[in-house]
């Protein structure tokens, strides 16, 4: 403001995390860390049969136990809760178990105590009588079932009231696109046609800290205390399962100990709240990390992906059929198989496409909304497809792509003009740092070396809501108010920037105030890379309300304009002290947006701005093990605007890493519904060992409706990976994986295989 | 976790004298690396920890004993052996096990006597004892005995110690000239559990391999010596013929069980490169 000394530009910096020091300290707020007077600990038993009709339940032994102060069951939740079911989506999901339970793990019963030792010993006490039934594990066992996880489907929310009243399937959310002519005449016409089905694997998201919730009765409402990326629904949810008005739940989030997804929506809130009101004290559950395994996890999931092509190496049909392992519960499944199904076909230009992407009910753990939201999984699908064909075709994997990639001004599948030329310049990108066409150093004698690259394209979600409040005070400072939670983005302070630019002032007078529903006004949730673009106008937009309103006070006690009158002055002409505030707001949804046909997806204007990114690996494999070193990963990504290039670097390579250990080395294991690698002794993420030279390129150019030019960057780094890692591994040793993770084994397989000496099968 | 007891005696001898053979749920802990993991998923449920942390310090230390052969008291940690210079210049093969062994945390407290006494097949430095021909030297209320680091071990997280006897010390025979490599191989990720180790030691009398000791670690219940393996190369010059046979002689006469790290068939496959990798460097080592 008006009293600045000059300052460096706040937006396109890169300002030091502002929580950072707190971090290493150790002295940041975890919700873990919190206890409050008189607090019981709540331990969940859980079901250890994947799918059954509940007989009994007896608690007796635990409840009798020295030091438990009660014990909890379905239907003692429905005391509280009329109807206690939760889900985003769907209200599918019981708070706990009422009359069946649905996959190993679900919660059944929850014990408090004031000490958690002692709840968790009592939990071992409850003896529950089930009615085993035939459980489905498999997405595609679960299309041709005669067992349904659900007896019937209960949808929620108004836009899928369609599928009220459907029974007998396991069928949760049936998403379509039909783009273009008619797919199976072009198919008929096309000179040649592929087909290949891929699958993916459930992962974990295992955030360091997990899940965790306190809820604290406070006279006439409930205080939540949630390490929750979605404070807003949460508040939302609590109330209309309490039958409450909404002010009488107040939702408090500081830190995540990081989140991926894993910590949206619902997870303990329904329960902790139900137990403390039954209680009438404060509550607290912590997961363990092995109930983390069995709290949410990345959705598997079987694509089938199709190409018809002419003869110059055209596609001009495609079908898709993505089938996703969802698990017991819907929670934002049907979201992935919309919100995913809109791009199976890809960053391509084709004539005809035809999309069918189904949510599917499993007896699983719940797969939820995980970094890059269904993408990873169908960019592995259709950039591993891209590549098969260009081979079979003997077109060089670049030159096939630029024949066929979607250009600025063309119509992407959805129906929606592609309004940026990114595409190109992804791929331009990362086939320049890899130096393709080339000649490249392919290895000696064991080990065989290779290298290959993939696009991927991801539309941002709309329609969504961000609103901000920016608070400028007669020090000179301004208060950020919003719902946004920094999970380890460092969106707090992005925001901050976004804020010290529009007011011309350093980002440390900005102060963020954290996600407190008393406090911060709505925000849709703190997902799929839209904070940055919709907080972020939202803060932009608020923080010129709050300019315009100093100039409004400024014109009311009598200060020129322009003149250099300092703050602390207008506010003590005003209050006769320097005291006081000015109070700026808005509430950002992005303009234009129109809901896609339910029939063919269509829509001429379905996101606010396109995700883009490229993906280039250089592999080594020994060829007698088949083990795969990653030696070199070139992650390329249309950012818009950098505000902090530093935060963007560290999105980019993390989203990688993260994709890469999903890629290599993780999977969730399962033995009739049962985890059996619960653990990080066994559920092996990436070390500093495992993780290669990671190099960061990003494009030129502005979002054009973007914040400053800018929009969400923390997904893109996790799109291609997989793909171009698997081309990689072809490049060096002309074998072809549709599994991942991508182990020495399945590689050596491979090779057997390709060679006729398969290796023996156990 | 249930509630338990904590002794921490001042003695060896008085530790043997707390346990109970008839009583598993008694156990000394020495670096708890190993127990706290099993307490911690539930597989095992103490209602009695002896620690060994206060018994005699001479139980920590190591050197060499005045007839040649290496003294390693059971207290001493990984990192002890890690750093230990004497040590180094007795046997080089153990200071390059370390470095490819967990991690500097769990190297700083777990000991050599837990390592052995675990029983987990899928550990690094059982194989290498055995095939240093390393003892241990164990105590119990029946006095002490020496039972060689091969016959140590009885099957998966099983060893041949009784209730209430417990290692005091390791000894390592003297090396002389003989050579020695450890290869791991992990398969999840490059810090891990092994899924295949291989131990060997040779005496190269000029060109001519002797009293080789080839020890399959991690893909069995136990470290498995390979005498069908020792038995193609004795005698014999290292050359890429020989190394190629005792390779598919492992291979052959190695049973591997399947687990989380890889299949059966997958692992043998594993025998064969690494053996033929650990002979190829024991060749190429500088006498
Ligand atoms: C994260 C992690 C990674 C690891 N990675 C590896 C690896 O890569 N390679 C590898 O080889 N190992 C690895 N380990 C295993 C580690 O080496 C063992 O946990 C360790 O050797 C056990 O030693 P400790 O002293 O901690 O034993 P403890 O946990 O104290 O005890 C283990 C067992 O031995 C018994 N015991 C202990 N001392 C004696 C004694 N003197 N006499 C008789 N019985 C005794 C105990 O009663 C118990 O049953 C890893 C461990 C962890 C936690």
């Amino acid at each position: 403001m008006n009293d600045q000394i000059t300052q460096i530009r706040a937006v396109g910096q890169s300002h030091p995390r502002r929580e950072a020091r707190e971090k290493v300290t150790g002295r940041i707020e975890y919700i873990h860390n919190l206890r409050l007077p008189n607090m019981l600990y709540g331990k969940i038993f859980r079901s250890t049969v994947a799918h059954a009709r509940i007989v009994s339940i007896d608690t007796s032994e635990a409840a009798a136990c020295p030091g438990v102060d009660m014990v909890l069951t379905g239907e003692d939740i429905r005391k509280i809760m009329p109807d206690p079911h939760f889900g985003v989506m769907f209200h599918d999901q019981p708070v706990l178990a009422l009359d069946k339970v649905r996959y190993v793990g679900e919660p059944v019963a929850i014990v408090l105590a004031s000490d958690p030792n002692v709840a968790a010993e009592a939990v071992a006490l409850i003896d529950v009588d089930y009615d085993e039934l035939e459980p489905v594990f498999d997405e595609m066992e679960a299309l041709s079932a005669e067992t349904f996880v659900h007896d019937e489907l209960k949808p929620g929310i108004p836009e899928i009231q369609f599928l009220k009243g459907v029974r007998d399937t396991n069928v949760g959310f049936p998403y379509q696109l039909r783009h273009g002519g008619d797919v199976d005449k072009a198919f008929e016409e096309a000179d040649r046609v592929f087909e290949h089905t891929f699958r993916t694997h459930p992962s974990a998201h295992v955030p360091l800290e997990p899940p965790v919730t306190v809820a604290e009765p406070t006279g006439a409402g409930l205080t939540l205390h949630t390490a929750n990326q979605s404070p807003s629904f949460v508040r939302y949810e609590i109330s209309r399962l309490l039958g409450w008005p909404q002010h009488k739940i107040r939702v408090r989030v500081p830190y995540l100990g990081g989140g991926f997804g894993a910590k949206l929506w619902i997870r303990l809130e329904a329960l902790v709240a139900a137990a403390a009101l039954l209680a009438k004290r404060p509550v607290k559950v912590s997961l363990s990390m092995e109930e983390q395994f069995y709290t949410i996890t990345k959705h598997g999931a079987t694509l089938k992906i199709k190409s018809g092509l002419d003869k110059d190496g055209r596609i001009t049909a495609r079908k898709c059929e993505v089938f996703w392992n969802g698990g017991a519960y819907a929670d934002i499944g049907p979201a992935v198989a919309f919100h995913a199904g809109m791009t199976a076909a890809g960053p391509y230009d084709i004539e005809n496409v035809a999309i069918d992407s189904f949510s599917m009910y499993t007896n699983r753990p719940v797969a939820g909304a995980m970094r890059g939201f269904g993408h990873p999984q169908l960019i592995w699908a259709y950039e591993n497809h891209t590549d098969m064909m260009a081979h079979e075709l003997g077109i060089d994997p670049l030159e096939f792509r630029r024949r066929n990639i979607l250009r600025e001004g063309k119509e992407h599948a959805t129906g929606t003009a592609l309004n940026t030329s990114s595409v190109e310049k992804v791929l331009d990108r990362v086939a320049e740092r890899l130096q393709w066409g080339k000649p490249f150093e392919r290895g000696e004698g064991t080990v065989k070396r290779g290298r290959g690259f993939a696009i991927g394209i991801k539309a941002s979600i709309a329609p969504s809501t961000s609103e901000a409040i920016v608070r400028l005070g007669a020090d000179g400072s301004a208060t950020l108010m919003c719902s946004s939670v920094d999970m380890g983005q460092g969106s707090d302070t992005a925001h901050a920037q976004i804020v010290a630019e529009v007011l011309n002032m350093p980002v440390e007078m900005v102060h963020v105030v954290h996600p407190d529903t008393d406090v911060t006004p709505y925000d849709t949730g703190t997902l799929g890379s839209r904070s940055l673009y919709h907080m972020g106008h939202a803060a932009r937009l608020a923080a010129e309300d709050a300019k315009a309103k100093l100039e409004e006070l400024a014109a009311e006690v009598g200060a020129q304009p322009g003149s250099n009158v300092p703050i602390w002055e207008l506010f003590a002409r005003k209050n006769g002290m320097p005291v006081g505030h000015v109070v700026g707001t808005a509430s950002f949804i992005p303009d234009g947006h129109i809901p896609p046909d339910p029939m063919t997806g269509q829509s001429p204007h379905i996101t606010p701005y396109w995700m883009l990114g490229a993906t280039g690996a250089e592999v080594e494999i020994d060829t007698e093990t088949g083990r795969v070193t990653v030696l070199r990963m070139i992650n390329v990504a249309d950012t818009g605007t950098q505000i902090n290039p530093k935060i963007v670097d560290h999105q980019i390579s993390g989203a990688s890493i993260m994709q890469l250990g999903q890629t290599m080395q993780e999977k969730v294991h399962f033995d009739f519904g049962q985890v059996t690698n619960a653990s990080f002794a066994d559920y092996k993420i990436p070390s500093m060992l495992d993780i290669p030279q990671i190099e960061t390129s990003v494009l030129d150019g502005a979002e054009a409706d973007g914040p400053f030019g800018a929009k969400g960057v923390g997904e893109t780094g996790s799109f291609c990976v997989s793909s171009a890692i698997a081309n990689a591994v072809f490049d060096a040793v002309g074998v072809r994986v549709s599994e991942m993770p991508i182990t020495g084994e399945t590689v050596y397989r491979a090779m057997r295989a390709a060679a006729g000496e398969p290796l023996e099968e156990e | 976790m249930n509630a338990f007891e904590l002794a921490l005696p001042d003695t060896l001898a008085g530790a043997v004298s707390l346990l109970d053979p008839e009583d598993p749920t008694i156990r000394v802990m020495s670096g708890g690396t190993a127990l706290m993991l099993m307490m911690k998923t539930d597989v095992f449920h103490p209602t009695q920890l002896i620690s060994l942390r206060r018994i005699e310090p001479g139980y920590s230390q190591m050197g060499l004993l005045p007839d040649g052969s290496f003294r390693i008291g059971a207290m001493s940690t990984l990192s002890d052996m890690e750093h230990d210079d004497a040590l180094a210049g007795f046997a080089p093969v153990i200071r390059q096990t370390m470095k490819l062994l967990s991690n500097v945390r769990v190297r700083n407290v777990a000991t050599v006597g837990g390592a052995l006494a675990h029983g987990d097949p899928h550990m690094d430095l059982p194989p290498v004892l055995v095939a240093l021909d390393a003892q241990v030297v164990t105590i119990s209320p029946e006095g002490e005995r020496t039972i060689p680091v091969a016959e140590l071990h009885a099957g998966y997280y099983e060893t041949i110690l009784s209730g209430n006897e417990l290692i005091k010390e390791v000894i390592i025979p003297p090396q002389h000239a003989r050579r020695a490599s450890y290869l791991k191989c992990t398969t999840r990720a490059v810090k891990d559990w092994p899924a295949l180790g291989v131990a060997l030691t040779t005496d190269l009398d000029g060109d001519t391999a002797r009293d080789t000791r080839l020890v399959i670690g991690a893909v069995g219940e136990k470290p498995i010596r390979v005498a069908e393996a020792e038995a193609v190369i004795d005698g014999q010059i290292l050359s890429d013929k020989t190394i190629a046979e005792a390779a598919d002689a492992a291979a052959e006469s190695v049973e591997t069980i399947e687990d989380e790290l890889g299949s059966a068939a997958y692992k043998t496959q594993l025998v064969r490169v690494y053996v033929k990798r650990a002979l190829q460097q024991v060749a190429n080592q500088n006498a």
